[in-house]
């Protein structure tokens, strides 16, 4: 089993989508209606194919902290989110992740927003948000890196690559580096055990990430933020 | 039992013991129907259960887990053991759980005494933990008003949680962040500001993480002594106890009363208790004006104003204390009645609104803030006066017969009160100007140190007893007032409070039939169907 990031012979798979199979001529569906036009940390404004729906609130298009929350696509994706669910309660976690999709993190004022847009108590709306660690509190980079140090990563050098992930970016665990590219935090299991260490950034899952291939990768995604 | 005829039992083996109960009754309340307390912290009587402490866990024969004996109901045959040993190591285990992050610091706590942490792992707790980590750390929080917040000292039990958002209808607090890191908190820095119950949190608070600002490091849970009373700052009469040490009053606790105040009261009875450690007391009787009053002994006194009183200028004018017992008011109004009968008068402070526990709002802070403003009406007194209870006695500086003040201070009208009258008797706790040209001053105690009966505003008649000793020779204004009667010729002094009540009854047939021991802990009921001054009509 190779990674991209192993060798340095470009892959036959466009780097920008390794878990696109390519066109099987089995489905009908292009990768772009499947995960936006623009895969990586990025979602087609009104929310793409359902396929995608449950997952990516790591996908961050505006990442604008200021930007006016739920206008536009997003406005009609957010009342979509509300007649899902029998009440409210339960529409919280996906209108929180629709929150950071816009705006890159959940802050205070967020959720103060949020609690009068849904009637949700602002208390319950921060429980909430605190309890789910996929829901940033806090402002995070470009891109938000992720990396496994639970049991099979850890066997297989997790924290070396954390390591060394947080010296090519010079940040600390939970920092953002300088120009708000990169956050790298450290997670529990990211469920890609067999292919040690797993690391995921924004929504994109990168296997077998070895320490002598976070340069390589951290300089592909710098090229990307430009 | 009358519920049988209604109700379905179920007959189930708890502990080796027989219990029968109602159908739909939980293990850990039909346990207590029978002396077994299951252990808990989640659930409360006032409360839901969310089953999430995981200390009430019990063995039900045959059933393959430990049942939440908080939420399981009791079925009919079945048998529960509480202390077997799977249900005894599932509790020390729970408890060790409790205990390895909990910061132990038991000496410099205010719940220590009262904690129901602190009460299980010394009963059944292990000797040594075997946490080996270090503990997490959280510090306090202020959450205003009259709360803080210990954050190492909580169990997650939510009951202060469930009390907001139950019974306070205000969810302000919340569970925030998850696992260890988990934490009560309310949405940032908003705080408890402007809730109006918040100080109940503190009391249903199983272990030292919700202290009383008020209370803190005020004196230790084992050095109180608690008097059943009922809270004299409105009408609503919540059931309280007076946590008292050495003879100072240091805080009020609510007293479970399901037809008054369930087990609540509000901040604001909560908080005024401070006057009842005044230390500026009318100590002795003194008879004689303020430039030549001398003080005496009780029979001296007594003797010298019943003299005087047994020509008591006419005609007679009282003025009373809404703040006074049935059996001080009672007392007077026979002294009254023996002078020839006269208007008794009373002021009394009202609020602008009412305030409602949304979720129980039988108690509601009333508009009188006084206690006994109905047992002032039954017995045929009338409120005078502005709502802050002031004014009311405007006409009364002329008055040239006899005066009779029981309890109010007349801190609006100050000296100019009763220099012309022909006889001026003043019976008070605390050193007033009013007093200044009283004939005599009779030292009385306070509603703290005696015992009586207060009528709330729904009628209802509830018991106090005495949780401090009065200073000097301060006496019940009853015994006062009766010894003057039975000077003037009158009934003889009745032995007791309770006697003293009975006597009250001859003036207000509301009370008659109505005995101590039919008012008990929990209160009674007025005889005959009584309008609710100051209630929501």
């Amino acid at each position: 089993m190779s990674s991209p990031l192993d060798s340095a012979r470009p892959s036959e798979i466009p780097f920008r989508n390794p878990g696109w199979a390519g066109n099987t001529g089995q489905f009908e569906l292009t990768e772009a209606e499947v995960r936006g036009d623009e895969y990586i940390g990025a979602r087609a404004l009104d929310g793409g194919h359902p396929s995608g729906a449950p997952a990516f609130p790591f996908m961050l298009v505006e990442r604008n902290p200021d930007a006016p929350l739920f206008e536009g696509p997003y406005k009609t994706r957010f009342e979509k989110i509300l007649t899902r669910y029998p009440d409210v309660q339960g529409a919280l976690i996906p209108v929180l992740a629709l929150a950071q999709e816009v705006r890159g993190h959940v802050s205070p004022s967020t959720l103060q927003e949020i609690a009068q847009l849904t009637g949700i108590p602002e208390a319950e709306v921060r429980g909430v948000a605190s309890f789910y660690t996929m829901l940033n509190k806090r402002p995070v980079g470009r891109f938000l890196i992720q990396v496994c140090t639970n049991i099979s990563c850890n066997l297989c050098g997790g924290d070396e690559v954390l390591h060394a992930f947080l010296e090519y970016t010079g940040t600390e665990l939970g920092e953002t580096s300088e120009g708000g590219v990169f956050t790298v935090t450290e997670v529990e299991c990211l469920a890609a055990c067999g292919f040690p260490t797993a690391v995921q950034i924004n929504s994109r899952y990168y296997e077998n990430v070895t320490p002598a291939g976070v340069p390589a990768l951290l300089d592909r995604l710098r090229t990307e933020a430009r | 039992m009358s519920e049988s005829a209604t109700k379905p039992m179920v007959t189930a083996t708890l502990d080796g013991r027989t219990v029968t109960v109602p159908k739909g009754t939980t293990i850990l309340q039909a346990a207590e129907t029978v002396g077994v307390w299951v252990p808990h912290y989640c659930y409360h009587p006032g409360l839901s259960s969310p089953a999430q402490c995981r200390l009430c866990l019990v063995e039900v024969q045959g059933a393959p887990k430990l049942a939440p004996s908080c939420v399981t109901e009791l079925q009919e045959g079945q048998v529960v053991h509480t202390e077997s040993p799977k249900a005894k190591e599932m509790r020390q285990g729970v408890l060790e759980f409790y205990l390895a992050n909990h910061p132990l610091d038991c000496p410099v706590c205010d719940q220590s005494g009262e904690c129901k942490l602190q009460d299980y792992v010394h009963a059944e707790g292990r000797v040594h933990g075997r946490s080996r980590e270090p503990k997490r750390g959280f510090g306090r929080d202020d959450y205003g008003r009259d709360v803080l917040f210990y954050g190492d000292r909580c169990g997650r039990c939510t009951r202060c949680v469930r009390f907001m958002d139950e019974v306070a209808k205000d969810p302000r607090l919340t569970v925030v962040e998850r696992g260890n890191r988990s934490v009560i908190d309310t949405f940032f820095e908003e705080g408890l500001q402007g809730s109006a119950f918040a100080g109940n949190i503190v009391d249903i608070c199983p272990v030292g993480a919700l202290v009383s600002k008020d209370f803190l490091h005020k004196a230790r849970a084992w050095d109180l002594d608690h008097s059943p009373s009922v809270c004299p700052n409105c009408s609503q009469g919540c059931n309280i106890d007076l946590h008292v040490r050495d003879d100072v009053v240091q805080r009020l606790r609510p007293r479970a009363n399901l037809e008054v105040n369930h087990h609540w009261m509000c901040d604001y009875g909560r908080h005024r208790y401070e006057w009842m450690n005044r230390q500026d007391r009318i100590e002795v009787p003194v008879v004689g004006s303020s430039a030549d009053g001398v003080a005496l002994e009780w029979g001296l006194a007594l003797r010298q104003v019943a003299d005087r009183l047994a020509n008591a200028p006419q005609p007679v004018m009282a003025v009373a204390s809404a703040s006074s017992s049935n059996e001080d008011l009672g007392a007077l109004a026979h002294l009254v009645r023996a002078l020839g009968g006269g208007e008794i008068v009373f002021r009394s402070e009202r609020a602008e609104k009412e305030i409602p526990l949304p979720g129980f709002p039988t108690l509601t802070r009333r508009y009188d803030l006084v206690p006994n403003r109905m047992g002032a009406e039954i017995l045929g007194m009338t409120r005078v006066g502005k709502d802050d209870g002031t004014g009311g006695l405007e006409g009364w500086a002329a008055h040239r017969g006899t005066l009779l003040v029981l309890g109010d201070e007349l801190r609006d009208v100050g000296v100019d009160f009763g220099p012309s009258a022909g006889l001026y008797v003043y019976l008070g706790s605390y050193p007033t100007p009013a007093a200044s040209s009283a004939h005599a001053v009779l030292p009385v105690t306070t509603f703290a140190e005696g015992e009586g009966t207060f009528a709330n505003v729904e009628g209802r008649v509830q018991r106090f007893w005495p949780g401090v000793r009065p200073p000097g020779l301060a006496r019940p204004a009853w015994l006062v007032l009766a010894a003057l009667v039975e000077r003037l010729g009158g009934a003889a002094v009745p032995e007791s409070a309770e006697a003293a009540f009975l006597r009250v009854a001859e003036l207000a047939p509301e009370l008659q039939g109505l005995t101590y021991e039919a008012i008990g802990t929990q209160g009674a009921l007025l005889n005959e169907p009584v309008a609710l001054p100051g209630s929501r009509s």
